[in-house]
């Protein structure tokens, strides 16, 4: 499915829209250049899941967990500044991925290894200075 | 009475271990290769594994600096959180098999807390209340403490920390991750006015970097069009700028707290703080509005365990101690 000049305001369909479709993927990549707009979609998705926690970059802490209104963990990760797949092992990764949580991933590449198959992804292109492409594919 | 505290810190990359009697630091042990080098093996960068690695070195070098022996604890304090869970888990699991074998109190400590209360281990200590300025590359927020033990959240970025601002701009420069300490240095030999970026204002005292970071993509994808090679040729007036801009930003909302509030004690704390353009910038305004400033010890700004130490000093004076059932939390909101 592909979403064309979403301005910013019109996040909140589109994450309405993805998470219609997506139920029970609960790996999720998200994918742009830095800038694109990845944690801001990620937002956009967690207002939908009605999540009350401030949705912050996990740049630092690489991964972020929020509340959703049902009481579902939600985990946020970014692998930014990780190495190679062994760091992102040593963390945990295979555990939250594995725990049937809806998991939000930005910079995924780093942990190519440890990814399911069955992942959703998510591509976000910069159209123009207000305006994004946003492509999913589904499993 | 005597109060000896063992404390232990490993909420993200650093495993530290420190020791304080009677409110003074005796020992502060950050888990670094030099430490490791002593016992063998490497430190590896980024695991729950090199913290459990490291702890029981970091602690013994940590008892062993402050010349106590471990059956003279009267506590042990740790970080219970906000941070990464498997790396909360190996301090807190050690902590309580410690507090467990020795028979002594256990003390849990709040991260971020412990930041502000870095302040008071060493002259001059602010008094109550006043307000802290946590910066960091994970962290941005403006706290009122009211004492020790009472602290509200007045302000917080919600999206990208300022460290992250930082070293995200530097990034999209071509420098090396973290590239914010990289930007500091280059500012120093640059014009912080030659070029201007827009500052996302919002609502109340809270903050958003993620907008100028992609204002700055903008403006250089924009500039290397007309010039290929102006980041190297503008790399110092460039870097003066978006750090002219961010400690703008984060002054704006301290002046702010302040007027709101009318505390003029503002202490700053977190990796960032060691950010040159922001302690001149803050040692202005203080100047200018008649503010008192605090600014610890560049060791006790980035994560360690004295803070926790501290922190742990007021709660044991206070009487608040935990339990062996606790658990760490990945989610730690200040003052609950």
């Amino acid at each position: 499915m592909i979403w064309e000049n979403v301005r910013q305001e019109e996040l909140a369909t589109v994450a309405r829209e993805v998470l219609a479709k997506a139920k029970g993927h609960t790996v999720w990549l998200l994918e742009g250049e830095m800038g694109a707009g990845k944690t801001t979609f990620i937002k956009a998705l967690c207002q939908e899941l009605k999540v009350k926690d401030a949705v912050s970059s996990p740049s630092y802490a690489l991964v972020n967990q929020y509340l959703s209104e049902d009481g579902e963990e939600i985990y946020h990760f970014d692998f930014y500044r990780i190495k190679d797949a062994w760091e992102a092992q040593e963390i945990g990764t295979e555990e939250y991925l594995a725990s049937g949580n809806l998991c939000l991933i930005e910079w995924s590449e780093r942990i190519a290894p440890l990814l399911p198959t069955d992942v959703l992804t998510v591509y976000i292109t910069i159209s123009s200075d207000t305006t994004r492409t946003i492509r999913v594919d589904f499993p | 009475m005597d109060c000896i505290i063992l404390a232990i810190e490993s909420s993200c990359d650093e495993t530290s271990a420190s020791v304080l009697h009677n409110g003074k630091i005796l020992s502060n042990v950050v888990a670094s290769q030099e430490v490791h080098h002593q016992y063998g093996g490497v430190v590896p960068e980024l695991a729950s594994r090199a913290h459990q690695q490291n702890i029981v070195p970091v602690v013994s070098e940590s008892l062993k600096n402050a010349n106590i022996n471990k059956k003279q604890l009267n506590a042990v304090a740790f970080t219970r959180g906000p941070g990464l869970l498997g790396a909360l888990l190996v301090g807190t699991s050690f902590a309580k098999s410690f507090a467990l074998a020795l028979n002594i109190p256990l003390i849990e400590v709040n991260h971020m807390e412990a930041h502000v209360l870095a302040h008071f281990i060493d002259e001059p200590k602010p008094t109550f209340p006043f307000l802290c300025l946590t910066v960091s590359g994970g962290h941005t927020q403006i706290v009122l403490v009211k004492s020790a033990l009472d602290m509200e959240v007045i302000g917080e970025t919600q999206d990208d920390a300022v460290g992250e601002a930082f070293d995200k701009t530097a990034k999209l420069m071509g420098l090396p991750y973290p590239g914010g300490p990289l930007v500091d240095k280059y500012a120093k030999e640059g014009n912080p006015l030659a070029y201007t970026f827009p500052a996302t204002e919002m609502p109340g005292l809270n903050y958003s970097f993620s907008g100028i970071k992609t204002a700055f993509m903008y403006f250089l994808r924009d500039q290397l069009k007309a010039n290929p090679r102006f980041v190297e040729e503008n790399t110092d007036d460039i870097c003066a700028s978006i750090q002219h801009t961010l400690v703008k930003m984060l002054l704006q909302k301290v002046k702010k707290a302040v007027s709101e509030t009318g505390i003029r004690q503002v202490a700053i704390a977190g990796g960032v703080s060691a950010n040159s353009g922001l302690r001149q910038a803050l040692a202005e305004e203080a100047k200018k509005r008649n503010w008192e400033v605090f600014i610890p010890r560049f060791e006790y700004c980035t994560d360690n365990a004295a803070m926790i130490a501290m922190a742990a000093y007021f709660k044991y004076e206070a009487g608040r101690f935990t339990h062996q059932m606790v658990s760490p939390l990945a989610r730690m909101p200040i003052g609950v």
